[in-house]
C-alpha cells in the first residue's frame, strides 16, 4: 500500500466516478422537478452505444459525446410524453425505458460494432495543464484527468448552485414541492418538468458515452452494470442536493477503483466477492439514509393542471 | 385494474388491450427490421414457423413459456403488492443455487429429490426476496434499486459458486455437475424437452389465483397496493403484507429457477437466466396483472423468445430485439390502459 497504489486508487475513484455523476446529477435535476426516472441505466447504455458508434462515423468522439447526449435527449422524451402528457406511471414507464435502452444498445451494436472485430475508437485529447500535472500526490489525482471529469465536477458545482439560488431553481423546486402552487404562481408545470427530464437524458447519454469513449474505449453489451441505478441511489444518498451527490458518487467511484485494485492483490479470494461489493454497499447505504431523507413533496405524482 | 371479478366490458377492454399491445409490438419490430435491412415478413415467417411450425418447435415455446409463467406469477402478486420487484432474474439464480445446494447437502435425497429440490429453490428465492421486502418495510429502501442491486450480486454468487464449491468433480467447466434422475422433471413427449414443469406453472397459476380472488390474504394484499394508508387505517399490517408479497415474488421467481434446473439443464450453469426476469414484467403486465392470464401470456413470450433465437440464427437478426418488443409491450399496455381508463366514467 504505497504512494502509487493510494495515487493510483484516487485518480481511478474521480474517473470511475464521473458517468455515475453525470446520470446521477441530471436525475437531481428531474427529481427536483418532481419527475422519477429509472430507465436511467437504459438511457445510460444508449448513450453508450451510440456515442461510440458516431464517434467511429465521424472521427471525433466530441461528435460521439453530442450524439449521446441527443439520443438520450431522444429517450427522455418519451419518458417525458407518457408521463407528463399522459399522465402514467412514472415507475413502470421508467422500468420500460431501461428495457428499451439495454434492446436499443444491444441491437445496435450487434448490427454495427459487433459486426467487424477490432474497432478503434477516436480518442481524446488530454487537458495539459502543464507543471502542475508534476506535483506529487496532486499532480496524477487532480490535474491528468480526462476533460469530461472537469466537466462533471464543474457540473455539481453549477447544479448547486443553479437549483439553490436561480429563479428558474426555484421555480423547478416548486414544481417538485407543490405543483398546484407553482401552477397557481403562473408556472407551466408541465412543461418545466419535461425540460428537466431532458435535461436528466442528456446528462445521462453523456454519462453513458463517458464510459465507453473515454473510459473504456469501446462498446460492451450491458456495459453499465448497474451504474444507472447506483446513480439513481446516489441522489438519494445526497439527499437531492448537487454537492452531496456529487460526494456519493465519489464514494462509488473510490469503492468500484478498490474493488478492482483488492482483486489483483488478493488472488485467494474469489473475485467475484469483490465485484459484488459496490452492490452490496449501495444497498447497505440506502439501508441507512433512505430513513433520514426527505424527498420532494410530490416526487412520483402526476400534475394535472386544473382547468 | 384491480377489481375482484371481471364483467362483459371489462374482458372486451382487457381483449382490446390486449391486441393493441402486440399491434405496437409488431409495428414496431417491422420497423426495426426494415432498419436493419430485413425483410420484416420473412423474419415474421421464420418467427411463427420456428414457435409453432412443428411438434418440435411447440414444445419448445411452451418449454420456453414454462420460467416466464412462474416468474411472471411472481412478478404479478408483488406488482399487485405497489412493489415494483425488477429482482426476478436474482431470485431465479438464487432459486436455482438453492435446489442444487439443498440436493447435494442432502446427498442427492434419494426418491424425494425433485420436490426437495423445487422446494428448496422456492424457498431460497423466496428468502432472497424477502429481503428487499423486509429492506422496504422496514428501512425504507426502495425496492427497485435494491433488487437490482440483488440480480448482480446474486449474479456474482452464481459465478463464482459454479467456479468453487459446487463446480464438476473434473473442475473444467464453469458448471456443477449433473442432477440425478430422482430429481430431474420428468420429459412429457418426445419431442423438444418439454417436461413436467410445465404442470408446475399450470397448477401454481390456479393456487395464486385462488389465493389472491378467495383468501383474505389476497384482499389485504391486494388492499396494501391500491392505498397503504388506506390498508393501514383499515388495519392492515402494511409493512407484513409487503414482506410476505415479496416472498411470495421471489419464490415463485425461484421456483421458476429450480424448474429450469430440473427440466432442462439438469445442473447449475452460470448463465441460467438470460432477462428472463426482465420479460417476466413484460408477461406480467401483458396478462394485466391476472394470474389466470398470466400463462398465456407467457407462452406469446416463450414463442417471442424461440423466435427470436432462430431469427438470430437463420436471418442474422440480433436477439436484443427481444428486449425492445418488452419494453414496447409494456409501453402499449400503460398508454391502452389509460386510454380505456379515460373512457370509461369514473373507472
Amino acid at each position: 500500500m504505497d504512494q502509487l497504489f493510494w495515487v493510483g486508487l484516487l485518480a481511478a475513484a474521480f474517473r470511475l466516478a464521473t458517468p455515475i455523476l453525470f446520470a446521477a446529477l441530471g436525475e437531481t435535476v428531474a427529481q427536483r422537478a418532481g419527475v422519477l426516472n429509472v430507465g436511467i441505466e437504459g438511457i445510460m447504455l444508449t448513450g453508450a452505444f451510440v456515442g461510440a458508434w458516431a464517434a467511429l462515423q465521424t472521427g471525433s468522439p466530441w461528435l460521439g459525446i453530442a450524439c449521446a447526449a441527443v439520443s438520450g435527449v431522444t429517450l427522455a422524451a418519451l419518458h417525458a410524453l407518457l408521463c407528463l402528457r399522459w399522465h402514467l406511471d412514472q415507475i413502470v414507464s421508467g422500468i420500460a425505458l431501461a428495457m428499451l435502452g439495454l434492446g436499443l444498445s444491444g441491437y445496435g451494436f450487434r448490427l454495427t460494432l459487433g459486426a467487424n472485430s477490432a474497432v478503434r475508437l477516436p480518442s481524446f485529447d488530454r487537458p495539459d495543464f502543464g507543471t502542475l500535472a508534476e506535483l506529487p500526490w496532486l499532480g496524477p489525482v487532480l490535474f491528468k484527468q480526462h476533460a469530461l471529469v472537469y466537466l462533471a465536477l464543474a457540473l455539481a458545482v453549477a447544479v448547486w448552485w443553479f437549483v439553490r439560488a436561480t429563479g428558474l431553481g426555484l421555480a423547478i423546486r416548486a414544481c417538485g414541492e407543490a405543483p398546484d402552487a407553482a401552477h397557481a404562481a403562473g408556472i407551466n408545470v408541465g412543461r418545466m418538468r419535461a425540460s428537466c427530464v431532458l435535461f436528466g437524458g442528456a446528462m445521462a447519454g453523456i454519462g453513458g458515452a463517458y464510459l465507453s469513449l473515454a473510459e473504456i474505449g469501446n462498446f460492451v453489451e450491458d456495459m453499465m452494470a448497474g451504474r444507472g441505478f447506483i446513480a439513481i441511489a446516489c441522489v438519494v444518498y445526497g439527499r437531492w442536493n448537487a454537492l452531496w451527490v456529487l460526494c456519493a458518487a465519489l464514494f462509488f467511484g473510490a469503492i468500484d477503483a478498490a474493488q478492482i485494485r483488492l482483486q489483483t492483490l488478493n488472488p485467494d479470494i474469489p473475485y467475484q466477492f469483490f465485484v459484488m461489493a459496490p452492490y452490496v454497499l449501495a444497498i447497505g447505504a440506502l439501508v441507512f439514509l433512505s430513513r433520514r431523507s426527505r424527498m420532494p413533496g410530490a416526487l412520483g405524482r402526476p400534475f394535472v393542471a386544473p382547468q | 385494474m384491480n377489481r375482484q371479478r371481471m364483467n362483459p366490458s371489462d374482458m372486451r377492454r382487457g381483449a382490446g388491450i390486449v391486441i393493441a399491445c402486440v399491434a405496437a409490438a409488431l409495428l414496431v419490430s417491422a420497423a426495426f427490421l426494415l432498419a436493419a435491412g430485413r425483410d420484416p415478413l420473412q423474419a415474421g415467417m421464420v418467427l411463427f414457423g420456428s414457435a409453432f411450425g412443428s411438434i418440435d418447435g411447440v414444445a419448445e415455446t411452451i418449454t420456453r413459456a414454462v420460467p416466464l409463467a412462474l416468474a411472471g406469477l411472481g412478478i404479478a402478486i408483488a406488482f399487485r403488492a405497489s412493489m415494483y420487484n425488477i429482482g426476478g432474474d436474482g431470485q431465479l439464480m438464487i432459486g436455482a443455487i438453492g435446489g442444487v445446494a439443498a440436493l447435494q447437502w442432502a446427498g442427492d435425497a434419494g426418491a424425494i429429490g425433485l420436490p426437495w429440490l423445487l422446494l428448496a429453490s422456492a424457498l431460497a428465492g423466496g428468502l432472497y426476496g424477502a429481503l428487499a421486502g423486509w429492506l422496504r418495510a422496514r428501512f425504507d429502501a426502495s425496492e427497485i434499486i435494491v433488487t437490482i442491486m440483488l440480480n448482480y450480486v446474486a449474479f456474482q454468487m452464481l459465478a463464482w459458486l459454479v467456479r468453487g464449491p459446487l463446480q464438476e468433480s473434473q473442475k473444467i467447466m464453469p458448471r456443477s455437475g449433473a442432477i440425478p434422475e430422482a430429481a430431474q422433471l420428468p420429459e412429457l413427449i418426445e419431442a423438444g424437452q418439454l417436461h413436467a414443469g410445465v404442470l408446475v406453472a399450470l397448477a401454481l397459476a390456479l393456487l395464486v389465483h385462488v389465493v389472491m380472488r378467495r383468501t383474505s390474504f389476497g384482499f389485504r394484499l391486494m388492499a396494501v397496493g391500491e392505498n397503504p394508508r388506506a390498508a393501514a387505517a383499515g388495519g392492515i399490517g402494511v409493512g407484513g403484507i409487503i414482506i410476505l408479497s415479496m416472498a411470495a415474488s421471489g419464490a415463485l421467481c425461484g421456483l421458476a429457477g429450480g424448474v429450469e434446473v430440473a427440466g432442462v439443464f439438469h445442473r447449475l450453469e452460470e448463465n441460467m437466466a438470460p432477462g428472463l426476469g426482465i420479460t417476466a414484467i413484460a408477461v406480467a403486465l401483458l396478462a394485466r396483472l391476472n394470474t389466470l392470464a398470466v400463462p398465456f401470456a407467457a407462452l406469446l413470450f416463450g414463442a417471442l423468445t424461440v423466435g427470436a433465437g432462430a431469427l438470430q440464427r437463420q436471418m442474422a437478426i440480433p436477439f436484443p430485439l427481444l428486449w425492445i418488443i418488452d419494453a414496447v409491450v409494456i409501453v402499449a399496455f400503460l398508454f391502452a390502459g389509460a386510454r380505456w381508463r379515460r373512457a370509461q366514467p369514473a373507472a
